[in-house]
C-alpha cells in the first residue's frame, strides 16, 4: 500500500489535461468504442452528451480505468494511462463517480466521506481534507452521523459529490450525476458542479439531461455510434438545431426536454 | 424453576460459542455471498489441533487459541485464493457451495486419516470443575469459553466498525463496485475476511473440543446448527446472528432439560424450518441484510 502520488506536473490552466485518441473498446468481443476522439483542458467543464447505450459510460470507464482501451491512447497530463491500474490512475487525481447510486446505504455519511480518501494513508491530511469538504458541503456536517441509505437522491448525491473531492481530484469524472432526482434537487447538484471547476479542478460531465449540462459546460461533444461526431462550446451546442432536434427534444418550449426522445433510428448518422 | 434456570444459564454459555462459530460465517456471507459449507470443519480442525497441543504438549486449551487462530486463518486465506478466487461467472453462489463443501470433505478424511473416527474430548485438569453460584451450577469451562467468545466478538466488531481494514470490509459488503472505484482492493478483502471468518472456527473449536466429544464427521451436526443459527440471523448480519445464537443455545438447552437431550438437538431443525416458512429473512428482518 504505497502513499499515493497527487503529484503530478498538471498543465496550465486551459490546455490540454486529458487527451484520448482514436480510442476503441468494449466489453468481450464488439467494439462499443469505435475511435473516440476527444480533448479536456484543464479548468473545464466538458459535457458528452449522446443517446442511451452510445457508450458514454463507457468513455468514462477508459479514463477511469475499469476498462482498457485496446486501441489509440489516453493520456492525462501527458502521462499514458492505458497500462495504469485503477487505482494508480486515482492516484494521479482521476475520481471516477459512477451512474448508480455510489454511497454506501448502511455506514454513516461521514463514514462515506472518508472512504474517499481510502487510498490516503496520512490521517492529517485526510482530517484537514474533511473539514474543507464539509465546509463547501454544508451536508456533510449536518448529517454526519444518519446512515447514507437514509439520505434522498439529491442529498445522496451531494455526498457522492463531497466525497469525490477528498483526494483533490484535478479530474472528476460525473456519470449522469442528475438523473433521478427532483428539479429542485437537479438545480443544486448543476449549481455544486459549476463550483467544482473553481478551484482549477477539471470535469467530464456526461448528461442525459442535455440541456442543463450543456448549460453548465464550457464545451460540449456528441457521441455517436461509438465517435466524437461533435464538439463544440456548450451554448454552441446548445443553438445547433440538430444538437436540439436530436437531445433537447423536438418541439417547442413547455415540453422537458429529453435525450431518450432520441430514438436509436433518429440517431443514426 | 431451579432446573429451568439452570437450563437457562447453560444455554446461554453454550450459545456464546455458537456466536462466535456463526460470526465467521456471517462475515464471509457478508463479503462474498458465499455459504461457507467449510466451518463446521474448521472448527473441527481447530478442535484436533487443540487436542494435539494439549495431548502432546501439554499446552492448555484455552492457550492454544493463540496458536490455532493464526493457523486457521492462514488455511482461510489460501482456501479464498486458491479455491474461491477462481471461480467466475453468474453461478458463483451455487460453485462456491459446492467447492465448500469439497473444504469440508477433505478435512473431514485428513481428520480421518491422521486421527481416525473414535470420538475424542480435550480434557485439562479443570474440565469437570464447577462454581456454585446462589444455588447454581456454571461449569468453568463453559463460563470461560464464554467469557472468551464475547472478547472475541467484541475484536471482530471493533475490527469491522473503528479500523481502516473494517471499513473496507463494511465498504465491500454494501456497495462492491463503488468500494473499487475508490481503491478498496476487493480480493484482498475477500480473502482477509476469508481467514478471519476461518480465525473465527478455530477458537470456537479450542474450546468445542472441550464441550463435546467430537470426531471428523462431527461438522455434519454442527454446520447445520450454523446454518440454522445464520439465517434466523438474517443472513449477513453479525449482530443477528449472535442474538440467534444465544436464542437458539436458551431454546435447544430448555428442550434438553425439560424433554430429553435428544430433543434438544431437534430443536435446531424445527426453528430452522418455523423460520424458512414464516420469517425467511431472519429474526430481524431485511432491515439489517447485508450490513453486516
Ligand atoms: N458491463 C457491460 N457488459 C457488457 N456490455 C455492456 C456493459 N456495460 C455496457 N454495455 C453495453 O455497452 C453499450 C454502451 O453502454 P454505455 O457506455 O453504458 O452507454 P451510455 O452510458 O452511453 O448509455 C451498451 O450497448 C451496453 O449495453
Ligand atoms: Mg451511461
Amino acid at each position: 500500500m504505497a502513499e499515493i502520488t497527487t503529484t503530478v506536473a498538471l498543465p496550465a490552466q486551459g490546455e490540454a489535461l486529458l487527451e484520448l485518441g482514436g480510442v476503441t473498446a468494449g466489453y468481450g468481443a464488439g467494439l462499443i468504442l469505435r475511435g473516440v476522439d476527444l480533448t479536456v483542458n484543464r479548468g473545464e467543464i466538458v459535457c458528452l452528451i449522446g443517446p442511451n447505450g452510445a457508450g458514454k459510460s463507457t468513455v468514462l470507464k477508459t479514463v477511469s480505468g475499469l476498462l482498457t482501451a485496446k486501441d489509440g491512447f489516453v493520456r492525462f497530463a501527458g502521462n499514458d494511462l492505458n497500462r495504469l491500474s485503477p487505482r494508480e490512475r486515482l492516484g494521479l487525481g482521476i475520481v471516477h463517480v459512477p451512474q448508480d447510486r455510489s454511497l454506501f446505504p448502511g455506514m454513516t455519511v461521514w463514514e462515506n466521506v472518508e472512504m474517499g480518501a481510502f487510498v490516503l494513508n496520512d490521517r492529517a491530511l485526510v482530517r484537514r481534507r474533511l473539514e474543507e469538504v464539509t465546509e463547501r458541503f454544508p451536508i456533510v456536517g449536518r448529517r454526519r452521523t444518519s446512515l447514507a441509505g437514509s439520505l434522498s437522491g439529491g442529498e445522496q448525491k451531494q455526498v457522492e459529490l463531497a466525497r469525490s473531492l477528498m483526494l483533490d481530484p484535478a479530474l472528476i469524472l460525473l456519470d449522469e450525476p442528475s438523473i433521478g432526482l427532483d428539479p429542485k434537487s437537479r438545480t443544486a447538484v448543476f449549481a455544486s458542479i459549476a463550483q467544482l471547476t473553481e478551484d482549477g479542478r477539471t470535469v467530464l460531465l456526461v448528461e442525459q439531461n442535455a440541456r442543463s449540462g450543456l448549460a453548465v459546460a464550457h464545451r460540449g461533444a456528441v457521441l455517436e455510434a461509438g465517435r466524437v461526431a461533435l464538439t463544440g462550446a456548450g451554448s454552441a451546442l446548445l443553438e445547433d438545431p440538430e444538437v436540439g432536434r436530436l437531445y433537447l427534444g423536438a418541439s417547442a418550449a413547455g415540453k422537458t426536454p429529453r435525450l431518450d426522445a432520441a430514438a436509436p433510428a433518429a440517431a443514426a448518422p | 424453576m431451579h432446573a429451568l434456570i439452570q437450563a437457562i444459564i447453560l444455554g446461554i454459555l453454550t450459545g456464546g460459542v455458537y456466536a462466535l462459530m456463526a460470526s465467521g460465517q456471517t462475515l464471509i456471507f457478508g463479503i462474498m455471498k458465499i455459504v461457507n459449507l467449510a466451518q463446521g470443519a474448521l472448527v473441527v480442525l481447530g478442535a484436533y489441533l487443540t487436542y494435539t497441543l494439549f495431548t502432546t504438549f501439554g499446552l492448555d486449551p484455552f492457550l492454544s487459541i493463540v496458536i490455532t487462530t493464526p493457523l486457521l486463518f492462514l488455511v482461510g486465506v489460501v482456501v479464498q485464493r486458491v479455491l474461491i478466487r477462481p471461480l467466475r461467472g453468474s453461478d458463483v453462489a451455487e460453485l462456491s457451495l459446492l467447492v465448500t463443501f469439497a473444504v469440508a470433505l477433505a478435512i473431514e478424511g485428513a481428520l480421518s486419516f491422521a486421527y481416525g473416527s473414535t470420538l475424542t474430548n480435550v480434557q485439562p485438569a479443570y474440565a469437570n470443575s464447577s462454581w456454585t453460584v446462589l444455588g447454581f451450577q456454571v461449569s468453568v469451562v463453559r463460563f470461560v469459553a464464554f467469557v472468551l467468545s464475547l472478547v472475541l466478538l467484541a475484536a471482530l466488531y471493533f475490527i469491522l466498525q473503528r479500523t481502516k481494514f473494517g471499513r473496507s470490509v463494511r465498504a465491500t459488503v454494501q456497495n462492491p463496485a463503488s468500494a473499487e472505484l475508490l481503491g478498496v482492493n476487493a480480493s484482498r478483502v475477500s480473502a482477509i475476511g476469508f481467514g478471519l471468518g476461518a480465525a473465527t472456527a478455530a477458537a470456537a473449536g479450542s474450546v468445542f473440543g472441550m464441550l463435546n466429544a467430537f470426531n471428523p464427521g462431527s461438522h455434519y451436526d454442527l454446520i447445520s446448527r450454523l446454518l440454522t443459527v445464520v439465517v434466523l440471523g438474517g443472513l449477513g448480519s453479525i449482530g443477528g446472528s449472535v442474538i440467534a445464537a444465544l436464542v437458539m443455545g436458551v431454546a435447544s438447552s430448555i428442550v434438553s432439560a425439560e424433554a430429553a437431550p435428544i430433543w434438544g438437538d431437534f430443536t435446531f431443525f424445527v426453528v430452522l424450518l418455523l423460520v424458512l416458512l414464516l420469517r425467511p429473512r431472519g429474526l430481524f428482518g431485511a432491515r439489517v441484510r447485508g450490513a453486516l
